[in-house]
């Protein structure tokens, strides 16, 4: 996108005043979605995203600023204007710009735009045709294929140079069910950092019956009771409680600033013992993982939580300042348009002993969330909230009554004391994280779980 | 780009009619903490969205690079997209609407103040949250400002331009009270840097936080209920995905067939307000058409569904001025809706409920809220209320109910009308009940 030379003369520029550290992030992305809607094809919608972003550091603080004009006169000005909020002498100057070999091992087999559009319309309009044949009762139905390819380059004044080419697709089936004066809905949404070749791994067509199955089947389930009760969390999406609960708390932009429940609590017992919790960014093709995070370093393996223990935080070049401790691989941006920090990438937790069967059986009374939706924290208090997409009542140890409109609150230091049995099943799930430096792809995952007692809230009443 | 050379190779490729809106923002953001300067932030940006019609379906794309190969990328993308295209939308460029209100909303000021000025303020605010209470421990800050414009170029000669801008500072505290740790926050929006008053700024984030202190959940049950702004505009902006003409035809809005019914309470009347003075002000929707202010229920009758061309003309209407220009659709979006005030002040509201539970915070919208159903059960704090007067602080519970039920059940509305950060504007509510989850 820009020659070493142009690169090694805006670094200069940028640290003319005194910064300690340069970095310029070019990025060009091509996303688009193609949506088949109630049988229909939709428009095709392409984006372009393209620009730069340039940050420079001293010390503690930090600026940064971006632009689309890409040019040696666009980010040389950008440049300079960045460095005057600096005031002192030049402490750096960088001589040459060497490339770092990137070894991205995700293995790509067809690239996402190199495949005839009828390949990607047609498998959508089959699982949109087999969710409305479900039923009558399905009133809406959407299929869509979402495809991006992120282009980015990294030049920063320890004269590196650091290319990488990510592709990620995403499928997303989504359903409405209509009774007199009332409506639910169901979806489902696998991602992938890989090729085309990623819908050959799933079965859309009975993944859609599976969505409009369940759309239709809450139309008649009870509202969720309310309470505190214990709780089994299915594998998969229901990994988004550790996300939500531990793992933004866990990232050094709250924690180095002390505005975390865990800043200052390395080598402490904060979660039963029965958890071990990892955020792998190196996860061969998986929806959050990338072979360099985006201040370019190597994506590592983190093992954050060991048998209860805190061992480790997800951390960033600036946030590491703070902490006084190294990067980790955990830096990431949604695009040129954000200043990069800690995120996590793909967090799970550690397979234990029993099985999910053992782990239903094992409660009298009590809730059985198979599916979450979304969630959110305050890192500062650890208090969080999750919706359940799809729930049912376990009685006398065994799966009863399906129930909807069910939220799990809490506070995260005290659920991960609660996850008391861990089982076999681990799998992982596509979300997207929402956070400081925008939106990026993040995989929540865990076996099925069994949470001593947590906070159901439903518009059910008592649960008897 | 040269809009004129696109519009010409768009209609040399079969595009008869096409469009073009073009963005310019340029932006700063400034974070300080710790008595440091931490964040600094400026950016230019610049956005090409196109769309035209080609074999009479609508094509779109939308590009942040800007050189001579731009013209023929979207183009292309257009052309592509739309020819694989189903959509039973009509596909529509606009040729004008009689009268525009226009207005210029660019206040030279916010860039007139020197960064110095803003950098000092921002330490001000860090030093009056310390000292305003011991318990504040930590207090982060920052400021942001964008000016821009949005220009709107179609091959029917249609021009339209409109200027923005908007400033707003943020605060937020760590308060530690022992083993208790709560967080509190306000941001002040506007586009009027002279209305900005630090103390009271300071204030408001101080009580946010401290308010809060010794907060714990309350019994569960159904309690009458007062909504603050926040949550009633909150509610307001889900509940109007049902009026929005697109859910309507599509089988998705349980407002279908209802026009001219009653389908809230009386107390209920609900206004889309493009028009009104503030930093949300806009004349023009996101195809060229004029917007203005109208009402959406009046006294709980459903008076209009929120349309753009295409619903529009399939209803034999005309549009209401509420297309949102998307990168892959055109959609519909209310402008500065607002649930119209009442003459009770926010101490008569107390008064009248008496005893009950008062809601000022619910948390994870985006997932507790089902809006195609209307349930919601959502993490929420506030306080209860006894003999009218506001009592003990509540937090970690739960509030569950129904979207439409609560439209239903408001049984007074104050006269405390405040403009949120998403554009809705809301008085506090009294409502029937709400279930509470907690001890």
């Amino acid at each position: 996108m820009i020659s070493k030379k142009v690169a090694l003369e805006v670094l200069n520029i940028a640290l003319e005043t005194g910064g300690d550290f340069a970095e310029i992030f070019l990025e060009e992305t091509l996303s688009s979605a193609v949506i088949v809607e109630s049988g229909k094809t939709q428009p095709v919608a392409s984006n372009l995203n393209f620009g730069a972003g340039i940050r420079i550091l001293k010390g503690l603080q930090s600026v940064y600023g971006h632009t689309n004009n890409v040019t040696k006169k666009g980010l040389t000005e950008l440049a300079r204007s960045l460095s005057v909020s600096f005031k002192g002498e030049r402490l750096l100057e960088v001589e040459k710009i060497k490339k770092v070999r990137v070894n991205n091992k995700h293995k790509i087999e067809q690239n996402l735009y190199e495949v005839p559009i009828e390949d990607v319309v047609n498998p959508l309009k089959e699982a949109d045709q087999a969710m409305r044949d479900y039923s009558p009762q399905i009133v809406r139905t959407q299929a869509g294929i979402t495809r991006e390819v992120r282009k980015i380059a990294i030049f920063n004044s320890e004269g590196k140079q650091i290319e990488d080419t990510q592709q990620r697709i995403r499928t997303m089936l989504f359903a409405i069910a209509m009774a007199p004066n009332a409506f639910e809905t169901s979806y489902y949404a696998p991602g992938s950092y890989q090729g085309f070749e990623f819908l050959k791994t799933l079965d859309l067509k009975a993944e859609a019956i599976k969505v409009a199955e369940l759309a239709v089947r809450k139309l008649d389930a009870a509202p969720c009771p309310s309470g505190k009760m214990p709780v089994v969390i299915g594998n998969g999406f229901g990994g988004v409680i550790f996300h939500e609960a531990c793992g933004h708390s866990l990232e050094a932009t709250s924690v180095s600033k002390n505005l975390s429940v865990f800043s200052n609590k390395l080598g402490e017992q904060i979660a039963n013992k029965a958890v071990t919790a990892i955020d792998d960014g190196t996860l061969a093709n998986e929806w959050g993982s990338n072979a360099v995070d985006d201040e370019g370093f190597k994506t590592k393996k983190n093992v954050l939580i060991k048998n209860g223990i805190l061992k480790n935080y997800l951390i960033d070049q600036f946030g590491g300042r703070r902490m006084n401790m190294e990067q980790n691989g955990a830096s990431r941006r949604q695009s040129y348009e954000f200043e990069p920090t800690s995120r996590m990438s793909n967090t799970y937790i550690a397979p234990g002993k029993y099985t999910p069967e053992e782990i239903i059986a094992s409660v009298k009374l009590g809730l059985y969330a198979k599916s979450m939706g979304g969630g959110s924290v305050n890192p500062a208090t650890g208090e969080f909230n999750f919706a359940c997409d799809e729930a049912y009542i376990i009685r006398d140890g065994k799966i009863a009554e399906l129930v909807k409109g069910a939220t799990l609150i809490g506070t995260g230091a005290e659920i991960l004391l609660n996850i008391d049995m861990v089982a076999n099943d681990l799998k992982h799930a596509a979300g997207m994280c929402g956070s400081m430096s925008g939106n990026v792809p993040v995989n929540v995952g865990q076996p099925t779980i069994r949470v001593s007692e947590i906070l159901v809230g439903g518009q059910g009443g008592k649960l008897e | 780009m040269n809009v004129k050379k696109f519009f010409a190779l768009a209609a040399e490729q079969g595009i008869i009619e096409s469009e073009v809106v073009v963005t310019k923002n340029s932006s700063l953001s400034i974070g300080t903490f710790r008595g440091e300067l931490e964040n600094y932030s400026i950016a230019v940006s610049h956005r090409i969205k196109a769309r035209g019609i080609f074999n009479g379906q609508m094509g779109f794309a939308s590009s942040k690079k800007d050189d001579k190969d731009t013209p023929s990328f979207l183009v292309k993308q257009i052309k592509d997209g739309a020819t694989v295209s189903e959509s039973d939308d009509l596909a529509i460029i606009f040729k004008g609407s009689p009268k525009y209100k226009r207005k210029n909303m660019l206040n030279p000021a916010i860039q007139e103040i020197g960064e110095e000025e803003k950098i000092k303020n921002l330490f001000l605010i860090e030093k009056k949250l310390k000292e305003y209470d011991a318990r504040i421990t930590e207090v982060t800050v920052a400021y942001e400002e964008r000016v821009g414009s949005t220009e709107l170029h179609n091959s029917h000669g249609l021009k339209l331009k409109e200027n923005g801008s908007y400033f707003y500072y943020y605060a937020y505290i760590v308060i530690k009270d022992g083993e208790e740790t709560k967080t509190g926050y306000h941001v002040h929006l506007d586009n009027k840097p002279e209305k900005f008053d630090i103390d009271t700024f300071v204030a408001k984030v101080a009580k946010n936080g401290l308010d809060k202190l010794s907060g714990k959940p309350c019994n569960s049950g159904l309690y009458p209920a007062i909504l603050n702004q926040e949550v009633t505009a909150s509610l307001l902006q889900f509940y109007l995905e049902h009026v929005n003409a697109e859910n309507v035809q599509k089988g998705s809005s349980l407002f279908a067939g209802k026009l001219n019914e009653q389908v809230a309470s009386k107390k209920v009347t609900i206004i889309d307000a493009p028009l009104t003075d503030n930093v949300f002000y806009s004349y023009f929707d996101g195809e060229g058409v004029a917007k203005f202010n109208k009402a959406i229920i009046e006294k709980g009758v459903l008076k209009t569904f929120l349309h753009n061309l295409s619903t529009a003309s399939k209803f034999g209407v005309e549009s209401t001025g509420n297309a949102v220009g998307g990168t892959g659709k055109i959609g519909i979006a209310p402008s500065q809706a607002t649930l119209k005030a009442g003459k009770l002040s926010f101490n008569e509201l107390l008064t009248k409920l008496c005893n009950g539970f008062y809601l000022t915070e619910v948390q994870g919208l985006h997932a507790g809220m089902n809006p195609t159903s209307g349930d919601f059960s959502l993490q929420a704090s506030g306080f209860m209320i006894k003999d009218g007067k506001i009592d003990k602080p509540i937090s970690l519970v739960t509030v569950a109910g129904n979207l439409f039920a609560i439209f239903n059940d408001i049984l007074e509305v104050g006269s405390d009308s405040e403009l949120q950060l998403s554009g809705f504007t809301a008085p506090s509510v009294i409502i029937k009940e709400i279930a509470v989850s907690g001890e």
